[in-house]
């Protein structure tokens, strides 16, 4: 406990690894569905990048919000999924698949994300 | 900490990607991209401008590979009686023509083998072609072959188009004959897709060329050899070969070429030939000729555009160019004495200003020929100033349909790319009242100011479609969010607007269903009794854009006679020069080029059903796994029924089961006839890309599929036959 100013362990680093690829999935999202906007297309990449950009974001820095809003966004791509597709299973694949995946992911992070947050003050000080 | 994300990014894409199903699709080496140069007026000026050759030229060495003499002219009048063909009536255990029989229904009434015992179904023999890519040979091959069978003997050519008679209870090779077709002169692909048996009207029985064996070649060719022996035939043509170049003027090896038995109506034998796609718009004729199947002497032609003389053009001259060709497997009617001719487009497939209103009234359509004259007595068109290779690819099917009074009408099904299936009378060419044909609106006049569409195309209303619905934005896919974000912006960035949307130079265009069908060369199978026809499809869209001149020059697209030609460069079904018109065009499927995955979602290939009676659809289901597919080519071993593009026909028998490969899993599989499920299944050593056939020896029936792959299909290339039959215990 001598210094928490970085993290240090391993539910740490993991934990901003995802959090930068979340980020980054944002930027591609944000960059691709914009593009894709201005073409006429859905905007649903869009909207999501920039909450998957606030997600990362948020984790990176050791803020529980930023797990919940992935989960949120994942929630929102069910919903979005269902309305365009239903239940066509290869419609679900591209959409869900690698999202769920990095939903567990962002699941098993929780308690690193939730420990962090409250202790983030004290680092944050430390700095 | 960017890279281990990346790093992270990579692995995470990896892990999902291999879990998943995905399809196989053809190679292309370039996407479509924008070029603002003005498109030229240069096509007004002729087809000079681009620097043709002349189409008086003198043939390049080697395209007549024989060095064959011209042939003579023979009066129809002159042409003796001919006897009853193997094929008008087959022996019940024979498979005597390509489609089996004259109908070329690919119904067989063999009944040994059932959804019952077929689990049991074991390799009989396994017979190499000897035909494949040589070392530092570029992979052009596509057998495509289907054996024929009469007596105990199984007849077939190699993809390279050697002859041969082989036992057809354990594939040893009776002989063979070499045909000697060079690589140079292998088009877009090396096939054949089988041989046609020929009874002489002259020669006795017990001699020589008496029963004889028929193929056309890839050099252009038309071969006839004894039945008994392999040896060529001397009374025909000139020692057993006719020179199939004779009035094409210009040309090089290559540029046309012959994949497809020939049938032989009434004593004539006709034939069609390939012309290689996109090429220029003055390529050689796309001609069909009559010739005395005796003899082999000239009959009549039927030139497009020069449609009053059916003689053969005069030394110097030759049968008018660029008109549509036909490449499909050609059906015959000896009764009302006329051959179906299943036509092409005209040269430069997806540029349509430079066509003659001749060529405009017979491309992508059905042609009844008089066999006769070579004069159309009908010709029913499918697409109208066809600029989506929507060629008929299928051999269309005659069978007699049954109305509701009792009555009986001679019937034809032609099958298309576009999934739309045309029920005709083949005494009239009109639809039958049963399957009535609407003209409906299609997007034109379109953007192509100079090349204005057509305002409706036919769709045949009655008939159950073999296509999906036109592709939406939401059926766009992908292995992850990115790759499906990646094809909707594709999709976005074209122009689509449905079935029909013009090519355009602007911006790439959407084409669904594409080139590859709907229903392609596999063509359909109908089971006579029952009234079922069987019918395989795909569902794989193409991107396609028009490119100016300088921009196709750029991309080193010059057509085959050119000298500077690099085949690598643009093939019949991918970027083509189109040469002597103001455009070029490049064509690739609608795919993620850097994953190989189509962009539409699954499934790519389909196989049903259809109750001709009711017009209903007794079963419609995915064909082909995901074994052999996956993003950059990788297999995923997968058993995942996808439904995977495929190439190639089925069987249908009266023992109640459909036998069918064609998909890019190289499986051939037994489907129950009356489920639509798989009864038995085999893996091929090589790609099903062929129709297979059945017939039986000693009481025995065996069922045989040429697993020659096919190189634009991405399957294994291999020179094998393979042939099950049940072990015999099991029988």
């Amino acid at each position: 406990m001598t210094s928490r100013s970085r993290p240090r362990r391993l539910g740490d680093w993991a934990t901003l690894a995802l959090a930068l690829l979340i980020g980054l999935f944002g930027l591609i999202f944000v960059g691709g569905g914009g593009y894709l906007a201005s073409l006429g297309g859905s905007l649903y990449y869009l909207i999501c990048g920039i909450v998957l950009i606030a997600s990362g974001g948020l984790m990176a820095m050791g803020r529980l919000l930023g797990g919940w809003l992935f989960l949120l966004a994942w929630a929102g791509t069910i919903v979005w999924t269902i309305y365009e597709v239903g239940f066509d299973w290869w419609g679900w694949l591209p959409r869900l698949f690698g999202p769920t995946l990095i939903a567990i992911l962002v699941v098993l992070s929780l308690p690193v994300l939730r420990r962090q947050d409250t202790i983030r003050p004290v680092s944050r000080g430390a700095a | 900490m960017r890279k281990p994300a990346l790093f992270a990014a990579t692995i995470l894409g990896g892990m999902i990607s291999t879990s998943l199903a995905l399809a196989q699709v053809p190679p292309s080496n370039s996407s479509p991209g924008e070029d603002d140069t003005p498109p030229s007026a240069a096509h007004q000026e002729g087809p000079g401008k681009f620097g043709a050759p002349s189409p008086y030229a003198p043939q390049a060495p080697g395209v007549n590979a024989a060095n064959l003499p011209d042939i003579a002219e023979i009066g129809i009048d002159e042409i003796p009686t001919a006897v009853p063909q193997r094929d008008a009536n087959p022996a019940r255990e024979d498979w005597p023509a390509y489609g089996r029989d004259s109908n070329q229904s690919r119904y067989s009434p063999l009944d040994q083998l059932t959804p019952q015992n077929v689990g049991q179904l074991k390799r009989a023999f396994i017979y190499h072609t000897g035909s494949k890519p040589g070392p530092g040979q570029q992979n052009k091959w596509a057998a495509e072959t289907t054996p024929i069978k009469v007596g105990d003997s199984l007849y077939m050519c190699s993809a390279m188009n050697d002859m041969m008679r082989i036992d057809a209870t354990n594939g040893k090779e009776i002989w063979r004959h070499k045909a000697g077709v060079k690589y140079h002169s292998i088009p877009y692909t090396a096939a054949c897709k089988g041989v046609t048996y020929y009874t002489s009207s002259t020669v006795p029985e017990g001699q020589p060329c008496h029963e004889r064996i028929m193929e056309a070649t890839l050099d252009m060719r038309l071969i006839q050899v004894d039945a008994e022996t392999g040896k060529l035939c001397e009374g025909f043509g000139h020692g057993g070969q006719v020179n199939l170049m004779q009035g094409m003027g210009e040309s090089v090896p290559g540029f046309v070429s012959m994949t497809t038995p020939p049938p032989v109506v009434n004593g004539i034998a006709i034939v069609n030939h390939e012309v290689l796609d996109g090429q220029r718009r003055w390529a050689p004729s796309g001609v069909i000729r009559g010739y005395d199947a005796e003899s082999g002497k000239f009959v009549w032609a039927w030139d497009v555009n020069n449609p009053d003389d059916h003689h053969q053009p005069e030394p110097g001259k030759h049968y008018s160019r660029g008109t549509p060709n036909s490449w499909a497997a050609m059906t015959g009617d000896d009764a009302l004495g006329l051959v179906y001719v299943p036509t092409g487009n005209s040269a430069a497939d997806y540029y349509s200003a430079m066509r003659s209103d001749k060529e405009n009234a017979v491309s992508s359509s059905v042609v009844a020929l008089d066999v006769r004259t070579g004069e159309p007595r009908w010709v029913f068109q499918t697409v109208h100033k066809d600029v989506w290779d929507y060629d008929l690819g299928s051999q269309v099917t005659k069978f007699d349909y049954r109305h509701a009074d009792g009555s009986v009408t001679p019937a034809l099904l032609v099958p298309t790319k576009r999934g739309q299936t045309f029920v005709l009378d083949r005494t009239t060419g009109k639809p039958l009242p049963e399957f009535p044909v609407v003209e409906k609106p299609a997007p034109s006049p379109g953007p192509m100011s100079d090349d204005p569409r057509a305002p409706t195309q036919p769709y045949s209303v009655a008939f159950p479609r073999l296509s999906f619905p036109d592709l939406k934005e939401s059926d766009m896919w992908g292995m992850s969010p990115i790759d499906q974000l990646y094809c909707r912006i594709k999709f976005r960035k074209a122009r689509y607007l449905g079935e029909f949307t013009p090519p355009a130079v602007d911006k790439p265009n959407i084409e669904y269903p594409g080139y590859n069908g709907g229903s392609d060369w596999g063509s359909m199978a109908y089971d006579p009794n029952a009234g079922i026809v069987i019918a395989n499809w795909n569902s794989t869209p193409m991107y396609d854009q028009l490119i100016t001149r300088r921009k196709a020059d750029k991309l080193g697209l010059r057509p085959i006679d050119n000298p500077h030609y690099d085949p690598s460069g643009g093939g019949a079904e991918g970027n083509g020069a189109q040469a002597d018109t103001p455009y070029g065009i490049v064509v690739s499927p609608f795919w993620n080029q850097y994953t190989g995955m189509m962009c539409n979602k699954p499934p790519y290939g389909m196989i049903e059903a259809i109750d001709v009676k009711t017009k209903k659809v007794l079963w419609s289901r995915p064909l082909g796994t995901a074994r052999a597919n996956g993003p950059w080519n990788m297999p995923t071993g997968l058993p995942l029924n996808i439904g995977t593009p495929n190439n190639g026909g089925s069987v249908v028998t009266k023992g109640g089961l459909v036998f069918v490969a064609a998909a890019t899993d190289n499986q051939i599989r037994a489907i129950d006839l009356k489920t639509g499920k798989d009864v038995w299944s085999d893996v091929l050593p090589g790609g099903g890309q062929a129709n297979p056939m059945t017939y039986e020896v000693n009481g025995k029936q065996y069922v045989a599929i040429m697993a020659g792959g096919h190189h634009f299909m991405m399957t294994p290339v291999t020179d094998q036959l393979v042939v099950y039959a049940l072990p015999d215990k099991a029988q």
